[in-house]
């Protein structure tokens, strides 16, 4: 055992000392934080263009809308530097007896020209109520989205204006008696020892999606992080040629052990870290009824079963692999496994109790994926569940740990082409 | 062909080991009818050997003969197919691990490790504390000069430097048994002479010393005793003078004071190996009338009847 601990206290320090470690425990906050700020900026900064567009107006009515409101919405994006977004300027364009295709190849010329940026054509029949005639938007940058979207949301709303207003019926008033009625999501009522009624609490999205997302995320976020650390670990002290050093002081499987107990303290420290971040913001929101700490205390567990789970398989599948290129290749069905653990269990998000996400839950490689999601949301688990998917993936985490020590024996004196899939089983069984 | 080399090195019939020293009391390393195979290749075949304690045993062969699979053997890194190993009275190396030193021929350091927490490293893994561990470590910096290296992280060291780090790591823990795959090669003339030193000084310190080389005077100089592993068969097994006196007499060094040429259709000679100044040849007849017939065509310097030395005998047996 004491081998096993020198083991993992080298792997943990070199791990948590090293540069990349430290890059990337940093990584996602700041990631995060740098698309806001960019976002941030880029609405401010980089769509400050004018936008001119003709319009042919079929109506002859809705231009000096589109004229109005643009003049207003060019006033709220300011002017000059202080200047914080496009400004949108239509111009009327009268056909006046001329073909209308005509008229619209010429316009198309002028935006391959980049004099215009686009043409709208508003058909005479658009106040018909459920009539079938369409605006239409022509442009060359069909990708820019904020010119078609003003201009969607600026005629719809005097277009539905108008036809109330024909219709003779009070927009205002539809407007309230269509209101959709207000609702809201609890748990469940309970009453306490002392005989009064406890309120249900109250769910909201941050609870319902928001905690269990974190969770999921934080648990692939270490699981993937462990793992690629033991497979560059094992690959480079192959190529390095120490692992024969290491085999005259402890045996395979102590040094298998070691390093997946060292890189199962770093995803801790990982999970610790991203917790210590999560439990700023909940102070930050206020929110101290996000703070659990059974499900905490079963995400840890879980999340240590996940890391020892697929840390063992990077590690066999590494140790059999003479370089990076040969290993990511066969790693390529362990990476999958990992990935459809994590995007399986939004499908559990949404019937945690149903069947599939039961099932789910009892398959080795998903279990501390799926139950440790389906025990941060409502309804938890059976108590009998939960026990049975911990025994399952202790099991499993042992079966795997085995076998991969005994690929490991083999596969770390092994140079050259890396074996196929019958030959790590034969391995296995060796 | 001498008789007695046909005899020797077929592989059916291996030379027996020479009676130990008196010096020698107990088998530091026993194996008894090893046999493994990879494949359809048998890497060793039906080994037994003893290492006595307190011995220097050089490991000999060609390349592919058999040697670090044996050395793998004794340290458990890989299993035999059948027959037994002991390791310093024990039934593997597992348990004797401890105890046991190994320099692996393909070695490899953490690059970005410091020396010193490389060695701290490598002697906690062989059971020892900080506390026991550290004063070796600075001792044996000192000894090799390498104190202001201590704390530079390997990929700074030379690789003669990062060698002689190579070979501490192994003798850090102070082992009784010392298996050594081809520590000499690759270093420079200055750095074997000191790494050999510190074998000589292990040895007289109780170690015993198992080590595998290419360098046949290396072997001869160190090693108190000498096994030769050829196509996965012992073919050598003894001390240095046991098996010179098994190859006998036949080696002449010859010093002419005309050409070498003269040697050349000499029916008497069975190989020559000229190294300009001198030559050394193996006679299948009687030397004093080898003598006179050299006498009668050329001048002759020096005429010394020898020992064949160890790569003679190397040089016969895997040349075969």
């Amino acid at each position: 055992m004491t081998r096993i601990l020198t083991v993992a206290e080298s792997e943990f320090l070199t791990l948590v000392r090293s540069k990349t470690f430290i890059f990337g425990i940093f990584m996602m906050p700041a990631l995060i934080s740098i698309f806001f700020v960019f976002m941030e900026y880029a609405q401010r900064h980089i769509d400050r263009e004018d936008r001119r567009f003709v319009v042919i107006d079929g109506t002859g009515g809705l231009y000096d809308v589109l004229a109005r409101e643009a003049e207003h919405f060019n006033h709220e994006s300011g002017a000059g530097d202080d200047r914080t977004g496009p400004h949108f300027l239509p111009t009327r364009f009268e056909v006046n007896g001329q073909s209308l295709d005509d008229v619209k190849v010429d316009l198309s010329n002028e935006m391959r020209e980049e004099k215009l940026f686009a043409v709208l054509e508003i058909p005479a029949s658009v106040f018909e109520p459920g009539g079938e005639a369409s605006i239409k938007y022509y442009s060359q940058n069909t990708s820019y989205q904020r010119l078609p979207d003003w201009i969607e949301e600026t005629l719809d709303a005097e277009i539905t204006r108008r036809r109330f207003r024909t219709a003779g019926i009070d927009q205002a008033r539809v407007t309230t008696l269509t209101k959709p009625a207000k609702f809201e999501t609890f748990g469940l009522v309970e009453r306490s020892r002392d005989g009064t009624i406890v309120a249900a609490p109250e769910t909201d999205e941050l609870k319902r999606f928001g905690v269990p997302v974190f969770l999921l995320t934080l648990m692939f976020l270490a699981v993937m992080t462990s793992a690629q650390h033991l497979l560059n670990a094992i690959i480079e002290e192959k190529m390095s040629k120490i692992n024969e050093v290491l085999l005259g002081s402890v045996t395979p499987f102590q040094l298998l052990m070691g390093k997946l107990l060292g890189v199962g303290a770093v995803a801790l420290l990982l999970a610790l870290v991203y917790f210590t971040g999560g439990l700023y913001m909940v102070f930050e929101m206020g929110r101290f009824d996000l703070i659990n700490i059974a499900l905490v205390a079963w995400f840890l567990l879980f999340l240590v079963c996940a890391a020892l789970t697929y840390g063992s398989i990077f590690l066999a599948l590494g140790s059999a692999c003479s370089d990076l290129r040969d290993a990511q290749s066969l790693l390529q069905p362990a990476m999958i496994l990992v990935v459809l653990a994590y995007i399986g269990s939004f499908v559990v998000m949404r019937a945690p109790d149903s069947t599939l996400a039961v099932a789910m839950s009892f398959i080795p490689t998903m279990t501390p994926f799926t139950m440790m999601l389906r025990m941060s949301i409502t309804p938890t688990p059976p108590v009998w569940q939960v026990m049975l998917s911990l025994v399952l993936a202790v099991a499993t985490t042992v079966a795997i740990v085995w076998a991969a020590s005994r690929i490991f024996r083999i596969g770390i004196l092994m140079q050259g082409k890396a074996p196929n899939l019958p030959e790590l089983l034969r391995w296995i069984r060796a | 062909m001498a008789a007695g080399l046909r005899h020797n090195h077929g592989p059916s019939a291996p030379l027996e080991s020479r009676p130990i020293a008196a010096s020698f009391r107990m088998s530091a390393i026993e194996i008894r009818g090893v046999t493994k195979q990879f494949g359809a290749v048998t890497a060793v075949n039906d080994l037994t050997l003893d290492v006595p304690e307190g011995a220097i045993y050089g490991f000999i062969g060609p390349n592919g003969s058999g040697k670090t699979t044996t050395i793998r053997m004794i340290m458990n890194i890989i299993l035999p197919d059948s027959g037994e190993i002991r390791v310093l009275g024990r039934h593997s190396a597992v348990s004797a691990r401890d105890e046991v030193g190994y320099l692996p021929e393909e070695r490899g350091l953490y690059k970005k490790m410091t020396v010193r927490r490389l060695l701290r490293y490598y002697g906690r893994l062989k059971g020892r504390s900080l506390a026991q561990v550290d004063p070796i470590i600075n001792r044996w910096l000192d000894r090799l000069q390498l104190t202001d290296w201590a704390d530079k992280r390997i990929y700074q060291l030379s690789k003669g430097m990062a060698q002689k780090i190579q070979f501490l790591g192994a003798i850090i823990s102070e082992p009784k048994l010392l298996i050594l795959d081809e520590p000499f090669s690759g270093l420079d003339p200055v750095n074997t002479s000191s790494l050999r030193d510190v074998v000589l000084e292990l040895r007289r310190q109780g170690t015993t010393i198992v080590f595998s080389t290419h360098d046949m005077s290396t072997a001869e100089r160190l090693c108190d005793r000498i096994f030769m592993i050829f196509k996965g068969h012992k073919v050598l097994d003894g001390t240095l003078d046991d098996i010179q006196a098994r190859y006998g007499h036949d080696t002449i060094r010859l010093r002419l004071g005309g050409s070498a040429s003269v040697l050349d259709g000499l029916s008497e000679i069975e190989s020559i190996n000229d190294h300009g100044n001198y030559q050394d040849v193996r006679l299948a007849g009687d030397p004093q009338a080898f003598l006179q017939k050299l006498v009668a065509c050329t001048e002759v310097r020096h005429f010394e009847i020898t020992k064949p030395s160890l790569h003679d005998i190397f040089v016969r047996v895997a040349g075969t």
